[in-house]
């Protein structure tokens, strides 16, 4: 029992969701409807978006925290691009080159120029609202053309072209993470760089890839948001790269790299924004949101690790009970494969308690 | 086989130079390994042998000098480009991706699917005479399972040369014969093979030629016919204060009489985590070896015995008195100090200064201003003692070679004024003039009156150090030996036959 919920972490977190949304629909009648989860589901495209991007850059053992003003940015050039008269599709590709050029950059400072990502995203979360506000003056964009709005609003069936954009980028991601070649070495740059590069992948290109892929999805949150809302505040994406680093630890993915997926990224990102939702519902004021959002975060983090330390003792009571007097393993000759810890680092936190 | 096929040499290297941070490591190398040849690599720590063989495998890139690896330059060194010539190094050190399963290990960067190439894997793991779980979580492997991972990474790559860097340093008796009899198979394909290892005996055993490897250049070169063991020792430590090592240490004289030494540590029915009903005691100034195959629960043993482990039941005495609550604060303060085996990853701390490192169990007792002029006193004395290799006491640990960051860990044991002595696998990866002196540094402690427990799966490292040999296998103490009665042999049959027997 427990063995599955360490093993199948997005399967627990997800069973955990449909509890809450299970228990507060029994709280607050009218909760458990389509039109709740056509907007949880609109409410999360933003955060959804960046999150993705984030997990590729985590899952090489790097971070990305400029991915909330890569937003601002590209938000900002898609709406003077369309204000001057520019078509919408040229405007939303120069907007995801721009996105792309941004991640270029943060990873050419990490591989080439050795910068640890946390200080070189932060230099550039910086740098790029800078940027930002040079463009527009310090001024918010308004006005932004019908047809960029059209593209948020709910089709006949309540799905938007951006709910299909993101379902596609998801799918993408997921295919390419999971069944290419390539996808296995985002994991493996993480996992152990220096035996990646020993293997004989080429690590710079991979991890040059994943941030670039980091800024192009963070542009592409940028076109949700402007289209979502209409204009583009000053703040665009300010703290959304936080969120997105916690919807991936919540969904599983390890910050020391090398694991993690796209359910988990997507289970983990409507679990926090369905918070927001059920908050309203139950009619707690707003100015709550933030101090349950983190308890909540916090209390899940902590059953999760919990969890995972009842199953590592669960684990090793296991593998030594070969060695107690009745049970004999049967075996001649030296046993290959009873796994040590000695090499599964054991360190004087596993016997805290 | 193709020995006479000069114009097609596997790998040709040519005058190459490299320097780090001023200090020419390789000096215009050459050296030549030609098809079905095993070309056997031989050089004290630093000699240059490894950053010879990162250049060739792509790892390093050399300021001058050519390097064909069959009959195509390697030109923008690259781990890739060199495999892409048919070349691949295993190193020392396994490289092991924790969180993917074995066979995504050994796949990783290959053109076909893991599917693909199980079957061709299985086939090899059972050539070599191993048992692999393809499906475990690497994380899980024992480091001589790691080892072996890197093997067969090798192995599945049809490398035309294979660079082995101590292949068998954690590899058991048997299983080191398995990978013999797979590098003898491979010869005889023509691949050709550069082997580094610090054990004449197996060099003999498998290789063709040699290299001797000392300051940067080749100093020996030949068949292995033409040289004895001393030449082929005195041409790689000639130039350490030109005295030369001896091939072995001396034989410990095992005169003095232990019964009435009194005893320092008393183990009594202790059962943990991989070992069950252990008992034994440790005198003063006696070195009790506990030998054992890898996976026999001797490290298991010790962690335990140091507080790092959850103790099952039993009593452990430390100068008569009873360490219960153990923890490695308490342990160190009682006088028993544990060595551990994997120095890089739980005995060092890679990135900080010597002098750090050296003062690392003794830390707490330095009150809340550590004086970093005891410090670098307490450095001066270990470094002459135990005639550490080093640039000062600011130095990054991470910076020295095998046999140096041995040498600093013991100092660490030895700054915290033990009483016992608990050393696991104290020489692995080091060269023999660092063993030796290891060796010399053991007898001297034991002189003192400091009780060792010596852990180590070298059998001849064990004749030559114990007075006593406790033999463990599958977590159960299966003999014990004493004096006259220690050989390789006695312990080896204790070890293989009778952890079979009792669990047969």
């Amino acid at each position: 029992m427990l063995d599955f919920f360490a093993r199948n972490r997005v399967a627990t977190l997800f069973g955990v969701t449909v509890l809450a949304f299970l228990l507060i629909g029994m709280v607050a009648p009218g909760y458990l409807s389509l039109s709740t989860a056509s907007v949880i589901m609109s409410n999360s495209l933003v955060l959804m978006t960046v999150a993705l991007g984030t997990m590729l850059v985590i899952l090489t053992r790097n971070i990305d925290v400029s991915s909330g003003s890569v937003l601002g940015l590209s938000a900002v050039i898609l709406g003077l691009l369309l204000n001057n008269g520019m078509g919408l599709a040229p405007a939303i590709i120069i907007c995801l080159l721009c996105g792309a050029l941004a991640g270029l950059f943060n990873g050419i400072l990490v591989t080439f120029f050795s910068v640890p990502s946390i200080i070189a995203t932060l230099g550039t979360l910086g740098l790029f609202r800078g940027i930002m506000l040079i463009l527009t003056g310090g001024k918010w964009i308004e006005e932004l053309p019908q047809s960029l709005k059209f593209l948020a609003e709910n089709g006949s069936i309540g799905i938007s072209v951006l709910t299909v954009a993101v379902v596609i980028a998801l799918a993408g991601v997921w295919a390419i993470t999971r069944h290419t070649r390539f996808g296995r070495y985002f994991y493996a740059v993480g996992d152990n760089r220096e035996a990646a590069r020993h293997l004989g992948i080429r690590i710079h290109l991979v991890q040059i890839s994943a941030f670039v892929a980091a800024g192009t999805l963070a542009a592409l949150a940028g076109i949700i948001f402007a289209a979502q809302i209409g204009f583009i505040p000053n703040q665009a994406g300010n703290g959304v790269e936080l969120k997105a680093i916690a919807a991936n630890v919540l969904g599983g993915v390890s910050l020391l790299g090398g694991s993690g997926s796209v359910p988990g990224v997507f289970v983990g990102v409507i679990f926090m924004t369905s918070i927001d939702s059920a908050l309203v519902f139950l009619k707690i004021p707003a100015f709550w949101n933030d101090f349950i959002a983190g308890a909540v975060l916090l209390l899940v983090l902590l059953l999760d690790g919990r969890v995972r330390i009842a199953v590592e003792k669960a684990i090793r009571a296991k593998r030594y009970a070969v060695h107690s007097p009745n049970t004999g393993s049967g075996t001649t000759g030296p046993v290959h494969n009873t796994p040590s810890p000695t090499s599964s680092t054991p360190g004087p936190q596993e016997h805290a308690q | 086989m193709e020995r006479n096929n000069h114009d097609k040499a596997a790998v040709r290297v040519s005058d190459i130079w490299k320097s780090y941070g001023g200090t020419a490591v390789l000096k215009g190398v050459d050296i030549t390994l030609l098809p079905g040849q095993v070309h056997a690599l031989l050089g004290g720590n630093g000699a240059g042998k490894s950053t010879l063989m990162k250049s060739i495998a792509g790892l390093v890139s050399p300021e001058s000098g050519s390097i064909e690896i069959n009959g195509q330059a390697l030109n923008n060194p690259s781990p890739a480009a060199a495999q892409a010539l048919g070349l691949y190094l295993v190193p020392q050190e396994a490289q092991i991706l924790p969180n993917q399963s074995v066979l995504e290990n050994i796949c990783l960067g290959l053109r076909s699917s893991a599917k693909a190439l199980r079957g061709d894997i299985e086939k090899l793991v059972n050539d070599l005479s191993v048992r692999l779980d393809l499906d475990a979580q690497a994380a899980t492997l024992e480091i001589a399972d790691r080892q072996i991972v890197e093997i067969l990474r090798g192995l599945i790559r049809k490398a035309r040369v294979l660079i082995l860097d101590e292949p068998t340093s954690a590899l058991t008796p048997h299983e080191a014969n398995a990978l013999f009899d797979r590098v003898r198979q491979l010869q005889e394909q023509g691949v050709g093979i550069f082997f580094i290892s610090h054990k004449l005996r197996e060099i003999r055993e498998i290789c063709d030629v040699i290299s001797v490897l000392r300051d940067g250049a080749i100093v020996l070169y030949g068949t292995l016919d033409d040289y004895n063991d001393h030449q082929i020792v005195e041409a790689m430590t000639k130039s350490a204060g030109g005295e030369t090592a001896n091939v072995t240490a001396p034989k410990r004289q095992r005169t003095t009489d232990f019964n009435l030494a009194s005893n320092v540590l008393e183990i009594t029915g202790f059962s943990g985590e991989g070992f069950r009903d252990i008992s034994f005691d440790v005198r003063a100034g006696e070195i009790v070896g506990l030998a054992g195959v890898v996976g026999a629960g001797r490290s298991e043993l010790a962690e335990t015995l140091f507080g790092l482990r959850p103790s099952g039941s039993g009593t452990v005495k430390l100068q008569g008195k009873d360490l219960i609550n153990r923890s490695p604060r308490t342990c160190v303060d009682a006088g028993l100090v544990y060595l551990p085996e994997d120095r890089q990853q739980n005995g060092l701390f890679l990135e900080a200064s010597l002098a750090w490192n050296m003062s690392g169990y003794t830390m707490h007792r330095m009150g809340f201003f550590p004086k970093g002029k005891r410090e670098t006193g307490e450095f001066s004395e270990f470094r002459e003692a135990l005639g550490i290799k080093c640039e000062g006491p600011g130095q990054a640990a991470g910076r020295l070679s095998g046999g140096n960051q041995q040498k600093v860990l013991l100092a660490k044991c030895l700054a915290a004024n033990p009483r016992v002595l608990i050393l696991d696998e104290p020489t692995r990866g080091v060269d023999v003039a660092a063993r030796n002196d290891i060796y010399r540094l053991i007898h001297q402690l034991a002189e003192k009156g400091l009780g060792v427990l010596l852990i180590s799966s070298d059998f001849d490292e064990i004749e030559q150090l114990a007075d006593r040999v406790i033999v463990m296998a599958h977590g159960h103490q299966c003999g014990e030996l004493s004096r006259q009665a220690i050989n390789v042999d006695a312990i080896a049959h204790l070890a293989f036959e009778s952890g079979a027997a009792s669990h047969a």
